[in-house]
């Protein structure tokens, strides 16, 4: 469904931050991209979403190369859905007006059904529709980006971070969310992750990403069984969960 | 005291369409186009034109209203653009230089001297003692239609929304299917045809000459800048300010002042007023009015 290939990538004249990362997820799958803070997790998104143009390698959806098509052609011919790791909803806008940006995509005659649709499913939402974005709680915000992002029904989404911020609670609501929209629409999510514990209880395969490169990739269940990859790459506090 | 408010509203209405342009094109591409106020002009020259070569009134302004909108894009994708891809205090410059050179394609074709439309004289109307010419409210009633109208476009319609959301944040407007790019050249149409009008509406009431952008480049960003450089739709009312201010300084009896009994500052210092506010409000409340401390999160 989704593929990269050897991909580099890097700012402006800055030297490579991506060195040649493969990595590909499927339809029905959550794949998480874990690793520490700087090693170019954000950057592999940006990339696979097209606001970095890559250096080399390609990006592939459905095996058609799509490296070099922008952000807004994917998600509007591609479904491609991407959620930025901060400022991701419009903070001057009302909720509604959030929601109904994520709905224009859609035909005219579906765009109301899916509002309320989603709406009914996160009721946290519902009550908010008039006030400004930028008045939600930071939880409330990442729920609100979610949902801006599920609105035109994409068959990718690209998620990062998604449970920066939030309390326990919430970030299981919130993967829970997740895992539902893989089962019910068949969706392909990529979702970059620091609560590595928790988002591999959600996902299928998990890649560890260290200085730009892919240092491990396996299924999420090995990864969380595996008690050198719980020291070396989740961190010694997990021991402990 | 009507008159004073009169004066003070026709003067408003006419900065109001340049600043609105100017604060509505600012908040998507991040610099203050100076060259706006150069498309009034360009505006007004126009309407002027066409009319003497034989098009009607309301033909040669909304040709002219039109011509300046695709004129603002066609300088946007040649120059500014461009100029933003390195900075966007460059763009500034460059809008700077853009004005300079209009100013001189002016003098080559229009000269010195000053031009009117051909307008049908109207029996001047009174109103609660106030002497009003017909012109003047045909203007005042167009400058707050066009107002109106871009106040439901930005605030009741989807492309309103899509203005809102690439000023807000760009990056994620573009991951929401926005065409960023297309947007903002439609707001830029949109800002080159309401500067149009705030020249049609000066020429209506008076005469154009090649100076009347550079006497409006002070109290235009005097409103925008009141307003919340960025905020649109409060530039109306930074406009209302400056005018208000700008009516004051010149209907004010200075007499006992200067030890005269009458004494009156010249038109020619309303300036000032914009100037003096200008000042103020940049050491004190440099975001504008309507914000006191950081809100953008
Ligand atoms: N817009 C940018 N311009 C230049 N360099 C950048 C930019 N964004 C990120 N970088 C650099 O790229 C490297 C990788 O950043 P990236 O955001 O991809 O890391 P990350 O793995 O997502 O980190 P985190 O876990 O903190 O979100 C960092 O060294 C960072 O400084
Ligand atoms: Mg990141």
């Amino acid at each position: 469904m989704i593929e990269a290939k050897e991909l580099r990538a890097g700012y402006g004249d800055g030297a490579d931050i991506l060195h040649g990362v493969s990595l590909n997820a499927h339809a029905r799958e959550i794949v998480t991209i874990l690793g520490p803070n700087g090693c170019g997790k954000s950057t592999l998104l940006k990339t696979i979403a097209g606001y970095v143009i890559p250096r080399a390698g390609q990006v592939l959806i459905d095996g058609m190369d799509a490296g070099h098509i922008p952000i807004q052609r994917k998600v509007r011919h591609n479904r491609v859905g991407y959620v930025p790791q901060t400022d991701n909803v419009f903070g001057t806008l009302t909720v509604a007006e959030n929601l109904r940006l994520g709905a224009a995509l859609l035909p005219r005659a579906e765009r109301t059904a899916r509002f309320e649709e989603l709406l009914a499913a996160y009721p946290a939402l519902a009550g908010k529709l008039n006030r400004k974005a930028s008045a939600l709680s930071g939880g409330e915000r990442q729920v609100l980006s979610l949902v801006r992002a599920l609105m035109p029904r994409p068959q990718i989404l690209l998620l990062d971070e998604p449970s920066a911020g939030l309390s326990p609670l919430m970030m299981h609501e919130v993967f829970d969310a997740i895992a539902e929209v893989r089962d019910k629409h068949d969706l392909c999510i990529l979702m970059v992750e620091q609560n590595a514990f928790e988002a591999l209880g959600v996902a299928d395969r998990a890649y560890v990403l260290a200085l730009g490169k892919v240092a491990l990739t396996a299924p999420a269940k090995d990864l969380l069984k595996d008690p050198a990859m719980r020291q070396l790459y989740l961190g010694g506090e997990i021991e402990a969960a | 005291m009507f008159q004073f408010f009169s004066d003070a509203l026709l003067r408003a209405a006419d900065l109001a369409l340049i600043a609105v342009a100017l604060s509505a094109v600012y908040s998507l591409i991040r610099f203050p186009n100076v060259a706006l106020v150069q498309y009034a002009v360009v505006g007004a020259f126009l309407a002027i034109s066409l009319q003497s070569a034989g098009l009607g009134l309301v033909a040669a302004a909304a040709l002219s209203t039109l011509a300046v909108g695709a004129l603002a894009v066609l300088f946007n994708l040649a120059i500014f653009e461009r100029l933003l891809k390195v900075e966007s205090s460059i763009a500034l410059i460059g809008s700077l230089a853009l004005s300079m050179i209009l100013s001189a394609v002016f003098l080559l074709v229009y000269g010195p001297t000053a031009y009117r439309l051909q307008l049908p004289v109207l029996a001047p109307i009174r109103l609660m003692g106030v002497r009003l010419t017909t012109w003047q409210l045909w203007t005042l009633g167009l400058s707050v239609v066009v107002l109106a109208l871009f106040a439901l476009l930005l605030l009741r319609t989807r492309l309103g929304a899509e203005m809102r959301a690439v000023a807000t944040n760009a990056p994620l407007a573009a991951a929401t299917g926005i065409e960023t790019r297309r947007v903002t050249n439609i707001v830029v149409f949109l800002s080159g045809m309401m500067a149009a009008i705030g020249g049609i509406t000066l020429a209506l009431r008076g005469s154009v000459s090649i100076d009347m952008g550079t006497n409006l480049l002070l109290p235009v960003f005097a409103a925008a800048i009141l307003g919340g450089l960025g905020n649109a739709l409060s530039a109306i009312v930074g406009a209302i300010v400056i005018a208000l201010a700008e009516t004051v300084i010149t209907n004010t009896n200075l007499g006992p002042l200067m030890g005269e009994a009458v004494w009156f500052l010249p038109a020619s210092y309303a300036p000032v007023a914009s100037f003096a506010i200008l000042v103020l409000f940049l050491l004190f409340r440099p975001r504008g009015l309507f914000v006191s401390e950081v809100t953008r999160v």
